[in-house]
This record gives structure tokens, C-alpha cells and sequence, in this order.
């Protein structure tokens, strides 16, 4: 039998053998054991159904068996501030090996609750007092889980993109790759469109490489991270002293891209007075350093991007037309993700070897179930949220295989588990209501009133239907 | 509209300090601009608010700001009355207790204002211990904004007067006070003296909870004079007394040092099981300390950071500032800040500047830390001198190097000298 301490061959990922077996399925329950009506038959159960099982009286205790050993499970019943415990074990449970699934257990449960731990990938919420079929139907799943089948990655050519690559063969990527290829030889402007993480910048690079710029520098500004106050000094440069902060002379990226292209990423994010600036830099081929009265030549090749509507952006006065028709002498448009078919695999496959050399591991497979979840998610960061989810899934994996348990919890929590999970026949239309409400507020960052915009209901509506399902 | 363009718009009045931490509280990021090629650079500054939202939770902050003031003007009425009745001992309490309110609500120079009224009336009394009280509350609030020899000249008047009252528990207060100050000021051998005469006479009196205080703290001073293996004494010692009384914020600080411990004695797996240890007790304590949760996590991030478990620190360090942005914790967001510049300056990322930039900003407009605006120079020379920029580099060293020497921290200063005659050899 594995003991907190040692390090059990292997976890859920293999079939459950019998009692005491290398493979048990490892609960950790935490709680008061005493407590009123907390997991009364828990011992019996555990032991009518093949499970180790450890007890933890309080978190710290708890933690300490947690970096011990490895879990499947933990049981967890949360106190008064049900909300704030949940997000603490989901953060808990993730730094430690395994990782663990959770369960947590809570008097009354609310709707809000339930659709906020399913948020962040907790297994599963049961009232207490726990029945034996409940905990029978936890195990059950997690043990199904088990059964999950690797299936050979294929492999991915990638045509190398500085620290990036192109990586695809949709056809959508098809059409982007034939568009790159005509303007790459003229010195057009192009601009780019496409939905975050989409790889505009990879785009642009892939064109600076093949034009007749290419010995040049390629220079990107992402002007929606620099602080909109700092922005003109970093295109533009400054003078020493021209500003507080000013210590000395600074060439700004304009200028350091003298002879190669210069990348203006998130071009929207630009206030209208300093998109008159770049469109005079544009047209009149010269800058001015701030603070300073020199007009200074630039001969640079200029490939803006956007995840926004610039024409909306003109409509709304938030974006000057005569700088976007400067801009967009050449117009790529870049596939989301969910439009790019197969490239995931592929890009799944690359993204795992990447990541499998950076961190010294070969990955060479991916489960079915992984692959299903992974397919099935909405991808708002499109393939830099892909890139991000398999680096996560190569660090934590044991073995040359990704599988669901290295996924982080957002993506494991859409893994409805149909097969395995005991029929409960349809959802109330609270149920229903909740859940969208739940999800468009998790689109909208959390904002009432874009929310309620979406929804079509007025504000004050809403924020009674979210104290309403205790969302 | 985002946060930097909110806050233009908004008059650097005090009065309005309580809308400008609800302001930041209340600010989101945008699931659109996360995924975007700005979400690695996304700080407080780029996130979005919401007038509606804001307008709903005014009345919120207005009564916790008017239940904050009504309780101060209480305490002021008190010790007025106190004082009418010739009690001038209670209205020193009284007055007291108001700059403790103040400290609680991270209003560090109200409070000192408090105790300096309250000390002007201490010092007229026959009894001295209400001095020594109020003289330890000033060394403690001066000693956490940094003005170290405001600090150290009230807790060396306190541990005189102490003395004379043959006030044990105000002498053993004031020596590790003082240890505190010196060890602050990088001065060992003065920190070391004053926390082994505490320590000699707390134990005289059996008082576990300070015991355990003074041995974390000389934990602390040993670690940071190289002697590893005496700190992982001291700690042990500060540990056994805490976890027997069951003191779940003073387990979660030692644990924590015990990380550092660990990480700096090149154990990892040990030093990621005491932090999160310290997290545990963090939660179980009667009241969620997120700035304690935040400078935990924020070490834990330091240990990914050097182990070169980049991705890893880059979650915590996002955990730990979405944290100190709901908790309104402005000193703890500069230090997240200042992390995420670093992290980026090891990526050879010259974007990165935008974290120093939005510390710099959160010193000069929310926090107002000396200490912390001439950390947030130091690192960021050390960035700039990273990603080639020499004359800015040497320009913030420089300006880092003059804050410390207004501090009187010596350490401080000949370590960023060392570092500008490194950038000119």
C-alpha cells in the first residue's frame, strides 16, 4: 500500500487494480472528522470500494500531505466562505503533484457555486451530508477517466519564423500563405486583421524575411501594452530632458528600424492624436524626436495589425480613415483556430515537441479524451492560448503522453464526462438561464453592462438574476 | 475605459483616495485584450472600468469610509472627555486607538499624526507607560514606511523609558524593535545585539508568542548574513512556538521564511511545500490576510523565477496581482510589478519596461514609498542595463542610489554604487 511519503507507481491514469493494489485510486479527505454531518460513512465506503483513504484535520495538515505524496482525490468541505475556499483549493491543488481532482463538499450548495467550481475545473459539489451513491458515482468517473486511449502525434513541418513558426496546412492557411507570398517582394503596407493570438506578428516577420527589406531590422511596437503617455517617446524617440523621466536621448523604434520594417501591433490602441503623428510619419517619410525640432528621414517598411474592426473603429471617430487607408494598401486576414481544421493536431504536435525539448522530455502522443477537449474548446487566444495550454500540459507530464489531467482546470471542466456521468435528466430552465448568464458575464470580463447589452435584459435585471442564482 | 485614462480624469485630492483604490479594486482585464499580443504587458493601467459598475458600489465605500471616520471622531470625542475628567492616561488610549484604525486601514502618516498628538500628551504624564506605548506604536509605523531614523529614535526612547518603569514587556518590544530598524538598515551586528537582548528577556518570562517572534526575526538576520544552517535553527524554534498556540498568521510569516530558507539552500521541492504550508495557514487564520497571501505568492513566483520555471512564476505573480487589485493593495502591486519587469528583462523582452513604468506610477500617485520608488529604480537600471539601454540604466541606478542615502540605508546604497561602477568599468 503507497503511504503519503513515497511515490505511488502510478495514479489515476492506469486501470484500478484491486484493494491496497499499486494503482488504488488515493483520497484525501479534509475536515473535521467529528464535524456535524461531514462524511459520516467515509470510511466504510472507502474500503467497501477499494480506495486508500487519509484524513487531514485542517488545511495546513492537509498541504503537508499534499506535497508528500501523490492524491487522485481530495475531498474538501468547505466552511463559510464557500467561494473564496473553492478558488483557494483549485489554486492549492494545482501546484501540487498529481494534480489531484477536488471535490468539494458544502452545506446547501448554491446554483452560483456549483457553476463557478465547474469554472474552474472541480470534479465535482455535493451537498452533505455525502451519500454512498454519490461518492460511489465520483469514483466511478475518475475511474473512467483512466481508460483514456494515447494517440500517436503526427508529424508537423514548421517553416521557422525567428522564435516563432508557421505551422498549418488548412486551407485557410493556404490562402494566407499564398497572400504573404505576393506581397512579401513589394514594400507595400500591409495590414493585418485576425483575432487575438491568431500570429499577425509571425505573419509580418514571415514578410520582412522574404522582402527586399530583409537584411534590415524588424522592429514591433505593441502599442496596446505601452502606457498611451509613453507611447509617442517609443515611436518616436526623445530628447534628454524633453520630459520628466527623459534621462538622456532615446532613439525611438521609428528610427531603429531604419532600412527594415517596422511592426505596429494592436495599431487601434493608438490615441487619434498620435495616429495624425504616424500618418504624417507615413506620408512625409520623416519624424521628430520628441522635445527636439530636427525633422529626421525614416525609410522603413511599415505592416500594421488589428484583432479590432478598424472600420467600425472609423465609424465610431475612433480611428482616422485616412491613416487606415494608408495603412491597408494590403489587407491579410488571418483564420481563428476553431476555422483551421486539422492545424490543431498539428500544431499540438509542434507545440509538444517545442515545449518537450525546452523542458527535456519527449512527447510523442496525446489521449483521446485530450484531444477531444481540446478540440472542443472556444479558443478566444486562438493558438498563443493553444501554445500556452500545451507548455502547462508538457510540464506537468509524467510520460511521453498528454493526457486530460495535464490540462489546465478551465479545459478539464468541459469535459462533460457524458459517458460516464449517471443520467440526471434535463436542466431546469434556472439551470439553463444560470448557466448562460454565468458565461456571457465570464465573456465580458465580468461588466454588468456589456453583459446585460449582450443578454438584452436591463442592468438592473441582471444584477437581480445574479444575487438571484448567487452568481 | 481603461484604468490609466480613469484615472486622469481624477484630482489628486485626499478625499478622494477611497475612489481611487475603488477605481483600481473595481478594474478588470478583458478576456480579449489577455489573449492578445499586449496580454503578457497587461498591468492595472490597461484594464478596463466600468462607470455603471463603479456608480453601484459608491454607497459601499462611502459607508465603510464613513463608518472609518465616524469611528476616529468617537475616539477623539473619548479622549476629550477622558481628558476633561483629568484622565489623561485613558486619553492617550483613546487617541491610540484611533492611529491603530488608521494603520489598519494602510494609513500610515494619519497614524503617526495620531500618536504624535497622543505622545505630546503621554509625555506630560507622572505615569510613563502610556509614553512607552505610544513611543513603540510611532517606532512601528515609521519603521514600515521606511524612515528608519524616525524609527530607530523612538524605540530607543521607548526602551530608556521601559527601563526606568521596569516595564518588561515595553523594553523586550523596543530592543526587537530596534533589532528591526538595524536589520532594515542592513546594520548585522547591531540587529544581532538587540534581538539576543529581547530574546534574553522574553524568556525570562515564558512569553512564547514574542519568543517565536524574535527567534523568526533573527531567522531572518542569520539567512541574510550567509549563516544558513543557524537560521533553519532559529525558524525550527519560531515554528514549535507558534503551531503549539496555534497561531496561524506568525505559522504562515516563519513559513514562509522557511521558504526563502529552503530556496536559498538550493532546495526547491522544499521551499514550493513550505509556501504553499504558509498559504494553508494563511486561509485558516480568523481573517484572510491578502497582503500576507500576496507576499507569499509572490516569493513562490521569485523561486519559479529562478529555477527557470518561467510560466509557472508568470501565473502566480497574475494570481498574486489580480489579489492585490481586488484587496487594494497598491505597495504589494509595485512589488508585482517590479517581478513581471524582471521576468521579462530575463526574456530579453524590452517591452517589459511597461511594468517599471506602471510601479513608478503607483509609487508617485497611490503608494508614496520612498523605499519602494528607489526599488522600483534599482531593478529597473538593472533591467535597462540588461536589454542594452547603459545611459538609462546608469540613470535610474543613480537616482535608486539617491533615495537610499536619503533613507540612511547604507546596504542599499554601496550595493547600487557597486553596480554603477560595474556599468562604467
Amino acid at each position: 500500500m503507497t503511504r503519503p511519503g513515497q511515490q505511488p507507481s502510478s495514479g489515476i491514469t492506469a486501470a484500478p487494480s484491486g484493494p491496497g493494489g499499486a494503482d488504488a485510486v488515493r483520497i484525501l479527505a479534509v475536515g473535521s472528522e467529528g464535524g456535524p454531518g461531514f462524511l459520516p460513512g467515509l470510511r466504510a465506503w472507502a474500503a467497501e470500494l477499494q480506495v486508500e483513504l487519509e484524513w487531514a484535520a485542517d488545511l495546513p495538515r492537509a498541504t503537508r500531505l499534499l506535497a508528500a505524496g501523490r492524491w487522485d482525490l481530495v475531498f474538501a468541505a468547505l466552511g463559510e466562505r464557500p467561494d473564496e475556499e473553492l478558488a483557494w483549493w483549485t489554486d492549492a491543488l494545482r501546484g501540487a503533484p498529481g494534480p489531484p481532482r477536488l471535490v468539494a463538499l458544502a452545506d446547501r450548495p448554491s446554483m452560483g457555486l456549483a457553476l463557478r467550481a465547474e469554472k474552474l475545473g472541480v470534479l465535482d459539489v455535493v451537498a452533505l451530508p455525502l451519500r454512498r451513491e454519490v461518492f460511489a458515482s465520483v469514483l466511478a468517473r475518475v475511474r473512467c477517466a483512466a481508460t483514456e486511449v494515447a494517440l500517436p502525434l503526427p508529424a508537423a513541418a514548421a517553416d521557422p519564423v525567428g522564435q516563432y513558426a508557421l505551422v498549418g496546412q488548412s486551407p485557410a492557411m493556404l490562402e494566407v500563405y499564398k497572400l504573404m507570398a505576393r506581397v512579401a517582394g513589394s514594400t507595400a503596407t500591409v495590414l493585418i486583421e485576425g483575432e487575438s493570438g491568431t500570429g499577425k506578428e509571425v505573419v509580418a516577420r514571415t514578410i520582412h524575411e522574404h522582402g527586399p527589406a530583409a537584411r534590415g531590422p524588424f522592429v514591433a511596437v505593441n502599442c496596446a501594452a505601452i502606457p498611451e503617455n509613453l507611447l509617442e517617446s517609443e515611436l518616436f524617440g526623445h530628447e534628454k530632458g524633453a520630459f520628466t523621466g527623459a534621462v538622456a536621448r532615446k532613439i525611438g523604434r521609428f528610427e531603429q528600424a531604419g532600412g527594415g520594417t517596422l511592426f505596429l501591433d494592436e495599431v487601434a490602441d493608438m490615441s487619434l492624436a498620435l495616429q495624425a503623428k504616424i500618418l504624417r510619419a507615413v506620408q512625409e517619410r520623416e519624424i521628430e524626436r520628441v522635445g527636439g525640432g530636427e525633422a529626421i528621414p525614416v525609410t522603413v517598411r511599415l505592416i500594421a495589425a488589428t484583432n479590432r474592426d478598424l472600420k467600425e473603429a472609423i465609424a465610431q471617430g475612433r480611428f482616422r480613415e485616412d491613416l487606415y487607408y494608408r495603412l491597408a494598401v494590403v489587407t491579410a486576414q488571418l483564420p481563428r483556430l476553431a476555422d483551421r481544421g486539422d492545424d490543431l493536431l498539428l500544431l499540438v504536435a509542434h507545440f509538444g515537441r517545442l515545449f518537450g525539448e525546452r523542458y527535456g522530455k519527449r512527447i510523442d502522443a496525446i489521449s483521446d479524451r485530450a484531444l477531444d477537449l481540446l478540440r472542443g474548446h472556444r479558443w478566444v487566444g486562438n493558438v498563443r492560448e493553444l501554445r500556452n495550454v500545451i507548455e502547462r500540459a508538457v510540464i506537468v507530464a509524467a510520460d511521453a503522453t498528454l493526457r486530460t489531467e495535464h490540462l489546465p482546470d478551465e479545459l478539464r471542466a468541459e469535459d462533460t464526462g457524458a459517458d460516464d456521468r449517471p443520467q440526471q435528466g434535463l436542466p431546469a430552465l434556472a439551470e439553463v438561464e444560470a448557466r448562460h448568464i454565468a458565461r456571457v458575464l465570464t465573456h465580458t470580463g465580468g461588466q454588468i453592462g456589456a453583459a446585460a447589452e449582450i443578454l438584452g435584459i436591463h442592468r438592473n435585471t441582471l444584477t437581480r438574476k445574479m444575487k438571484e442564482y448567487g452568481l | 475605459m481603461r484604468v490609466e485614462q480613469a484615472l486622469r480624469l481624477l484630482p489628486d485630492l485626499e478625499a478622494l483616495m477611497p475612489l481611487r483604490g475603488l477605481l483600481l479594486a473595481s478594474a478588470r482585464p478583458d478576456e480579449r485584450i489577455q489573449w492578445g499580443s499586449g496580454g503578457p504587458y497587461l498591468t492595472v493601467g490597461k484594464r478596463a472600468v466600468e462607470p455603471g459598475e463603479l456608480a453601484s458600489r459608491i454607497d459601499q465605500v462611502l459607508a465603510v469610509v464613513s463608518a472609518h471616520v465616524a469611528s476616529l471622531y468617537r475616539a477623539y470625542v473619548e479622549a476629550l472627555e477622558r481628558q476633561e475628567q483629568g484622565d489623561s492616561g485613558s486619553a492617550v488610549t483613546a487617541l491610540l486607538s484611533a492611529g491603530r484604525l488608521e494603520e489598519r486601514a494602510d494609513r500610515a502618516p494619519q497614524a503617526a499624526a495620531w500618536y504624535e498628538v497622543a505622545l505630546a500628551l503621554a509625555e506630560g504624564l507622572q505615569d510613563r507607560r502610556p509614553e512607552v506605548e505610544t513611543l513603540l506604536a510611532l517606532g512601528h509605523v515609521y519603521l514600515g514606511t521606511g524612515q528608519y531614523p524616525e524609527g530607530a529614535r523612538h524605540y530607543q526612547r521607548a526602551l530608556v523609558l521601559a527601563e526606568a518603569e521596569f516595564d518588561q514587556a515595553g523594553a523586550i518590544d523596543a530592543s526587537a524593535g530596534l533589532g528591526s530598524v538595524a536589520l532594515e538598515r542592513g546594520e548585522w551586528g547591531g540587529a544581532q545585539a538587540w534581538y539576543a537582548r529581547a530574546l534574553r528577556l522574553v524568556e525570562a518570562g515564558g512569553d512564547r508568542l514574542r519568543v517565536g517572534r524574535i527567534e523568526h526575526r533573527l531567522g531572518l538576520l542569520v539567512r541574510r548574513q550567509g549563516d544558513l544552517a543557524a537560521a533553519g535553527d532559529h525558524l525550527r524554534r519560531a515554528r514549535e512556538c507558534f503551531e503549539e498556540l496555534t497561531a496561524s498568521r506568525e505559522m504562515a510569516e516563519v513559513l514562509d521564511a522557511q521558504g526563502q530558507l529552503d530556496a536559498a539552500l538550493g532546495r526547491p521541492s522544499a521551499a514550493t511545500a513550505a509556501y504553499r504550508e504558509a498559504l494553508a495557514w494563511v486561509r485558516r487564520g480568523e481573517e484572510r490576510d491578502a497582503g500576507l497571501e500576496v507576499g507569499v505568492r509572490l516569493h513562490l513566483a521569485e523561486l519559479f523565477l529562478a529555477t527557470g520555471r518561467l510560466l509557472e512564476a508568470e501565473e502566480e505573480m497574475r494570481r498574486a496581482e489580480q489579489l492585490a487589485i481586488t484587496s487594494n493593495l497598491t505597495r504589494r502591486l509595485v512589488q508585482i510589478y517590479v517581478l513581471l519587469g524582471k521576468l521579462r528583462g530575463q526574456q530579453a523582452d524590452e517591452t517589459g519596461f511597461v511594468f517599471f513604468e506602471q510601479a513608478i506610477e503607483l509609487c508617485r500617485t497611490l503608494e508614496r514609498s520612498p523605499v519602494e520608488e528607489a526599488r522600483v529604480y534599482h531593478e529597473y537600471g538593472l533591467f535597462r542595463h540588461r536589454c542594452g539601454g547603459p545611459d538609462e540604466a546608469r540613470a535610474h541606478l543613480e537616482h535608486a542610489r539617491e533615495i537610499f542615502r536619503s533613507l540612511g540605508v547604507e546596504t542599499e546604497v554601496e550595493q547600487v554604487q557597486a553596480e554603477i561602477e560595474t556599468l562604467t568599468a
